[in-house]
This record gives C-alpha cells, structure tokens and sequence, in this order.
C-alpha cells in the first residue's frame, strides 16, 4: 500500500472541509449591480453638485443599502433557482463577517453626517472605502479568493489616499462623489465583468 | 508497519465518496442535496446511493422540506456520524505518524 495514503487522505479531507465552508453565489452579477448602482450615485450626485455633508452622506447611505437590499434579492434568487436555502451556513459566515465593520461604518457615518465634521464628506469618503475593504476582506475567508484582494485593494487605497490627504487637497480639487463613482462604481463593474468572464468558463469547462 | 491502525478504519467512511460527503458535511451544520452534488460532482444516483449508505450506517440524517413550492433535500451529520468521522480522522494520523521516519 501506497505509504503516503494516509496524508493524502487527510489533505483531501482538508481541502473538502474549507471548499464546504465556502460561499458559492455566482458573484458576477451582484458586483454589477453594486457598480451600475455606484456609478449612477457617483454620477448623479456630482452633476446634482451634492457635495455637503449631509447630501453626500445621505445620497450614499441610500446608494449603499439599495445595493445591500439588490445584492441580497440576487442571492435569494440564484439560492432558489439552485433549490438550495438562501440563509445558508456559507451565507450566515459571510454575513457575521462583515457585519462589525459595516456596521461600525454606519453608526460612525450617521454621526458625521449629522454633526457637521468639517470636510465631512472627505471623512466620509475615507471610511467608507476603507471600512468596505475590510469588511470584503473579512468575507474574502469564507469566499472566494478574488474577493480578499478586492477588498485589500480598496484597504490600501484607503491608507494611501489618508496618507497623502494633505498634499492632495493643496494641489488638486477632489471631488468625493466621483472618487466615490470611481471605487464603487467603475472597479465593481470592472470585477463583475472579469468575475462574469470567467465563471462562465468555468461553468462551460 | 504496525498493521493494527488499518483494521480500525471504518468501512463505511473509508470509501471515497462517503468520505467526501462527510468530509464536507462535517464543515457545514448542514448542505442542500443539490449543494453537495454541485461541490462534489457527482450524480445523482451515486450521491443517493452513498447517502442511503451513510444514513443505513446512522451517520447521515436528511430532511426533505419545501421552499418555494420546491422540494429541498438537505443533510446532516448525526451524533454519531460526527463521533465517526472524528474517529477516523484519528486514525488517519496515528497511520500518519506511524509512517513517519524517526
């Protein structure tokens, strides 16, 4: 008998265990969703001129939760379509993952929002990615590996745009709902494209 | 090699399938038939054949449900499934070590 056979079975056992705990809705058109969403919020709100506070974290507080209400309905969906619960043990892990930074995000937002914080909308911006980025990349455990980077991105974005705020406001105007437009409008649609791409490769291989 | 290890592999669990269902039924409190056919790929009669045994063996409950106005066959481990597979997993590493160089 092969001497190895033991390791490789626990390795195969292994490897069964973690693809089980992992989330399997096809991504694809919920990213497209969130980044047609974004785009049009980003948009709207820049020609609109909604730049105070309270207008620009209003217009993304109702950007973000029909997004989590459109990404939930598609998931409920695809979940049905498959004959399989929706309120899944995949679903429940990815959900308690997110959940502490999003939420935090939002309580801090609601208290920015309505206390007038100077450059509030910048503040906002600058937690909104960043916390995003976390929370994805606390998802991307229970999810596929694509999403740790997305998230990991936008984490060190985040840092980076914080770290150079001061040069970046001397030189250049920075509009916030066009940065806003760009992060979760045009990436999400640029990976729900890829994400699109390249699960139906492999569902047709 | 100390062949004693060997003789305390469980029969049911050691077939490749079996395993395979376990093993992915011991991550999750519970999967959709359909989530186990699809992760697995395999069909439906051997999925249901595996799980009739697994079941006959009384390692694998499943409950049939509907949602949606459509059947919903989920499984799950039972005490003693998970006891089982613990064992085996057990065993697996004492061949492990047993295989070892010193």
């Amino acid at each position: 008998m092969e001497p190895n056979w033991a390791a490789e079975n626990l390795q195969t056992i292994r490897t069964l265990m973690e693809r089980s705990a992992v989330y399997r809705r096809a991504l694809a058109p919920i990213m497209l969703l969130a980044g047609s969403l974004g785009l049009v919020a980003g948009l709207t709100g820049y020609v609109i001129g909604w730049n105070t506070t309270l207008h620009f974290g209003l217009l993304w507080l109702v950007t973000a939760f029909a997004a989590v209400t459109g990404a939930c309905f598609v998931a409920r969906r695809q979940a049905f379509k498959d004959g399989e619960p929706f309120w899944s043990p995949p679903t429940r892990r990815v959900v308690l993952a997110v959940l502490p930074t999003w939420l935090s995000a939002a309580a801090m937002s609601l208290t920015i929002i309505f206390t007038n914080v100077v450059n509030g909308e910048l503040v906002l911006t600058l937690i909104w990615i960043l916390f995003y980025g976390f929370g994805l990349h606390a998802a991307g455990f229970f999810m596929p590996r694509g999403i740790k980077v997305f998230g990991g991105l936008f984490v060190a974005a985040a840092t980076l745009f914080a770290c150079f705020l001061p040069v970046l406001l001397a030189h250049f105007y920075v509009n916030t709902n066009i940065l806003m437009a760009f992060f979760f409008g045009v990436l999400h649609l640029a990976y729900g494209g890829y994400l699109y791409v390249s699960e139906k490769r492999k569902q047709t291989a | 090699m100390n062949p004693e290890p060997f003789q305390l592999l469980d029969r049911v669990i050691h077939e490749k399938g079996r395993l395979a269902i376990m093993s992915m039924l011991a991550a999750s409190r519970e999967l959709a038939f359909t989530d186990l056919r699809g992760a697995l790929g395999m069909t439906d009669g051997n999925l249901t054949t595996h799980i009739r045994a697994l079941q006959q063996a009384g390692y694998v409950a499943v409950t049939k449900s509907f949602q949606n106005k459509r059947s919903l066959t989920t499984c799950l481990l039972t005490p003693a499934g998970r006891q089982a597979f613990a064992e085996y997993i057990n065993v697996l590493e004492q061949i492990v070590r047993q295989n070892k160089p010193a």
